[in-house]
């Protein structure tokens, strides 16, 4: 098995069954449906136009092209829309490196030969991102390839195995024609990805998010930059931003909200589903930069007299954030905080224990109204990962969480 | 109540996009846009007054190309160059690229070593702390807080509208000087089509294209915010080029009334704002062209960085370790180290050398506005928003004259020779 690049096949002469010189190669061609990798076709510029040579019908590459039909079988390139044509698609473009977490700028591609029956078999293994396949293409023409090849073997290598290659593709009709998703990128932390779209045109940005999972998107649009969050919603459907909204932390959907035009805003919270359209509203109603305003109302509240096979029950059927659950509520039937049960002490604890035997001392908790610095505060003198908010009531309202302590704090260094 | 609403919205929008297109002007109005303008001025008087218009309306024109070209992609100038035309023309784009604005680079560490040495500090002491200083500005990420130093003190180029008036210069003359063309026997005076490239390189710089298009995308500019965008980008020409015409009137009346026909160093070049500061002059232009130089090379060498970088494939950002970006990182320190090293040659002629390098730029100029133009209407890349025809007529004329011009100037190196 050998290799050969993209930029070695483009513009080989080929030869018909003949073995007359038809044209030569100006694309290489993908059909991701039928898979992911193998090259389905050659685009050959001949005299008369365009014409697509299957594979399949190549009987050698060998510092030409020989193809086993005649010239004048080749169909036109009319229909080429479904491939994914390497050139044109993936050369000198932008791609997501996935295994990487970042974007990069393709600049020649590798594929594996092999022979099937006798015939050729092109798979592409890896896009090269570094030097070597710069290189390659600025020589070609100018140094003979046999000359170059021993110069690059000294160039050291940077590939990005094609399974670890998710393209972006700005046209959804193409998007789904040529099957691109981002489940792999899907498989990244949400800040990873929050960097990478952080990097992209907001063009592109968009398709990463019309393709993404709701519940993917919207853990990774918590993690975006304000102002590019901002351009995302924007561009957007309401309904699509409505179905991402939902999934995120109240807190930072809210927080999101806040940033848009009114209008846009209720447009956005009439599509929602009535239970967290109501928990973000009433977020929005407080002032951002209050206690209030940082609180998410996804927590665990319990009564008093709940104890700890209570609590890890609520747990397990708790589907807010894992943030939020490091310490546990409890409140009497007013809704008036009485205890807060730290997550470590809860699992020390033998079975059954009352939760209040658990609570930790003192009890710390804001008011609504507490300003940041005052929040800050108190996390810092009591070591906190969780902060209780309460109204005038002395009603639990909400909890602060340290993640969003340390996002603003980080906006002030 | 209701209209008082929408002129707030109004504002606040513009607000959220202002910023690109006047940082870039007061960058244009650099060392080497000084002492071009004041060269220009002293040696010829009101000779080349005439281009400011077509100047103006050109550097509109192909400002305006890029900021759209960056709202509507979302993407830099050396990105779409190399998404549209592939590695090598981009590799020698970048080539290219990276000359002229070493030229550049040289040319403000000319206008600093020119600047402090009004105030008696020689050169090798001047350039390398300076270079040490714009070098940190950047690695210890105090860009953002110092621009806004830099900015304010870019106010000093009205004192050059305020001297230019001072001066009594001959008004109608030089009105008309601004609308006619200069008689046919200009044209072949020793040295003028050379200033005429120079002139327009040092107002339409190639890296001034390459530096808004990035700080538009930076900022987030949208399609929508395109409209505020483009008055913030237009009112920028303006003030670079309202600035241009009175250095070169200032200059007019001052040193080519008087019979200074050569600017040959600082201190020449300070005696137009005579009129306005007297004696003191000399401490006025100083402190101005050391703003103007110290706060263009602080963005010069960063934005090729990054221009060459991205259209490369390189990582790049300040927000990066060394180790993470290592060919942005030495990028930016040899353009500095080696732009301060050449003015380190002893017995260098500051203005010469800056002016040549404001020649390359016109000379460069032409390659830029091509693959600007040919990108600008590129229907899948523009969509609705591609070159309207007036717009195309005047960017090709811009860039025929260039190459017209650079062709007339070889050819009078030739004859010359």
């Amino acid at each position: 098995m050998s290799t050969v690049t993209l930029s070695e096949l483009l513009g080989l002469p080929v030869y018909d069954a003949t073995g007359q010189a038809s044209g030569r190669v100006r694309e290489v061609g993908l059909a991701p449906q039928e898979d992911r990798a193998r090259i389905a076709v050659f685009i050959v510029k001949t005299k008369s136009g365009d014409r697509v040579l299957p594979l399949a019908a190549v009987s050698k590459i060998n510092g030409g092209v020989r193809a086993a039909t005649a010239a004048d079988t080749w169909s036109t390139s009319a229909g080429a829309e479904g491939y994914l044509l390497l050139a044109r698609d993936l050369l000198d473009q932008q791609v997501i490196d996935v295994h990487g977490r970042k974007v990069v700028r393709v600049n020649d591609i590798d594929m594996h030969r092999d022979a099937h029956h006798d015939r050729p078999v092109l798979k592409v293994g890896s896009v090269d991102v570094g030097a070597r396949g710069a290189v390659r293409r600025l020589l070609k023409g100018v140094v003979p390839m046999a000359a170059l090849r021993p110069v690059l073997q000294h160039i050291p290598p940077r590939l990005i195995p094609w399974d670890f290659v998710d393209l972006i593709e700005t046209d959804p009709a193409r998007r789904v024609k040529l099957k691109i998703s981002h489940d792999r990128l899907a498989t990244l932390h949400p800040a990873d990805i929050a960097d990478i779209i952080e990097e992209l045109a907001p063009d592109e940005r968009e398709a990463v998010f019309e393709t993404l999972d709701e519940g993917v998107a919207a853990e990774a649009l918590e993690e975006v930059d304000p102002k590019v969050q901002k351009a995302i919603i924007e561009s957007l459907d309401s309904d699509r931003v409505a179905d991402i909204v939902e999934e995120m932390q109240p807190d930072a959907a809210a927080d999101l909200l806040a940033e848009l035009p009114e209008e846009h805003t209720e447009k956005i919270l009439e599509e929602m589903e009535p239970e967290e359209r109501d928990e973000v509203s009433e977020l929005l109603e407080f002032k951002e930069n209050s206690a209030a305003g940082r609180m998410t109302t996804e927590f665990i509240s319990l009564p008093v007299t709940a104890n700890s096979h209570d609590a890890i029950e609520a747990l397990r059927h708790f589907e807010g954030g894992v943030e939020t659950v490091s310490t546990i509520y409890l409140v009497d039937s007013q809704g008036t905080l009485v205890g807060a049960v730290p997550l470590a002490k809860l699992v020390l604890a033998p079975r059954a224990t009352a939760l209040l035997s658990l609570t930790q001392e003192p009890l710390i908790a804001a008011h609504v109204g507490a300003n940041d610095k005052e929040v800050a505060e108190l996390f810092d003198k009591y070591n906190l990962l969780t902060l209780p908010v309460i109204d005038d009531q002395s009603r639990l309202s909400g909890v602060i969480t340290s993640d969003d302590v340390i996002s603003m704090l980080r906006d002030r260094i | 109540m209701k209209f008082l609403k929408r002129w707030k919205t109004r504002l606040l929008v513009f607000l959220a996009v202002v910023g690109p297109g006047f940082i870039t002007a007061n960058v244009d109005n650099d060392a080497g846009g000084i002492w071009t303008y004041s060269s220009a001025g002293a040696q010829f008087g009101h000779m080349l007054l005439w281009t400011m218009i077509p100047i103006t309306v050109a550097l509109v024109v192909v400002q305006e190309m890029t900021a759209r070209m960056g709202a509507v992609t979302g993407k830099g100038l050396s990105d779409l160059i190399r998404e549209e035309f592939g590695l090598r023309v981009t590799f020698f784009m970048m080539i290219g690229i990276l000359i002229t604005n070493f030229g550049n680079v040289v040319a403000e560490f000319a206008g600093i070593a020119g600047s402090l040495e009004l105030f008696g500090v020689r050169r090798y002491y001047s350039v390398p702390i300076c270079a040490l200083i714009v070098w940190l500005i950047i690695v210890k990420g105090q860009y953002k807080s110092v621009e806004k130093v830099f900015l304010a003190a870019s106010f000093f180029y009205i004192t050059y509208i305020v001297a230019g008036v001072l001066a009594k210069p001959a008004w109608i003359e030089a009105l008309t000087a601004t609308v006619t063309l200069p008689p046919k026997s200009t044209w072949v005076e020793n040295g003028y089509v050379y200033m005429v490239i120079g002139v327009v390189g040092t107002t339409i710089a190639p890296w001034m294209q390459f530096y808004l298009q990035a700080s538009i995308v930076e900022k987030g500019v949208s399609k929508r915010q395109l409209r505020a965008s483009r008055i913030d980008v237009i009112a920028g020409c303006f003030f670079t080029d309202l600035v241009a015409w009175f250095i070169i009137v200032a200059c007019a009346a001052t040193l080519y009334a008087h019979g200074y026909h050569n600017v040959a160093d600082a201190k020449d070049a300070a005696q137009a704002l005579r009129p306005l500061a007297g004696q003191y002059a000399y401490i006025l232009f100083a402190l101005g062209l050391f703003n103007a130089s110290l706060f263009a090379a602080s963005i010069l060498p960063l934005s090729t960085a990054y221009t060459v970088c991205e259209g490369l494939g390189f990582e790049s950002g300040i927000g990066k370790k060394f180790s993470e970006a290592p060919v942005f990182y030495w990028l930016y320190t040899i353009l500095i180290v080696a732009g301060a090293g050449v003015i380190l040659t002893p017995g260098l002629p500051l203005v010469k050398i800056t002016i040549l390098s404001q020649v390359i730029n016109g000379v460069v100029l032409p390659f830029v506005l091509i693959f600007m133009l040919l990108l600008a209407n590129k229907r899948d890349l523009m969509g609705e928003f591609v070159n309207s025809r007036v717009f195309n007529v005047i960017a090709w004329a811009t860039t025929i004259a260039m190459i017209g011009l650079t062709i007339a100037w070889f050819w009078s190196l030739r004859a010359g020779s």
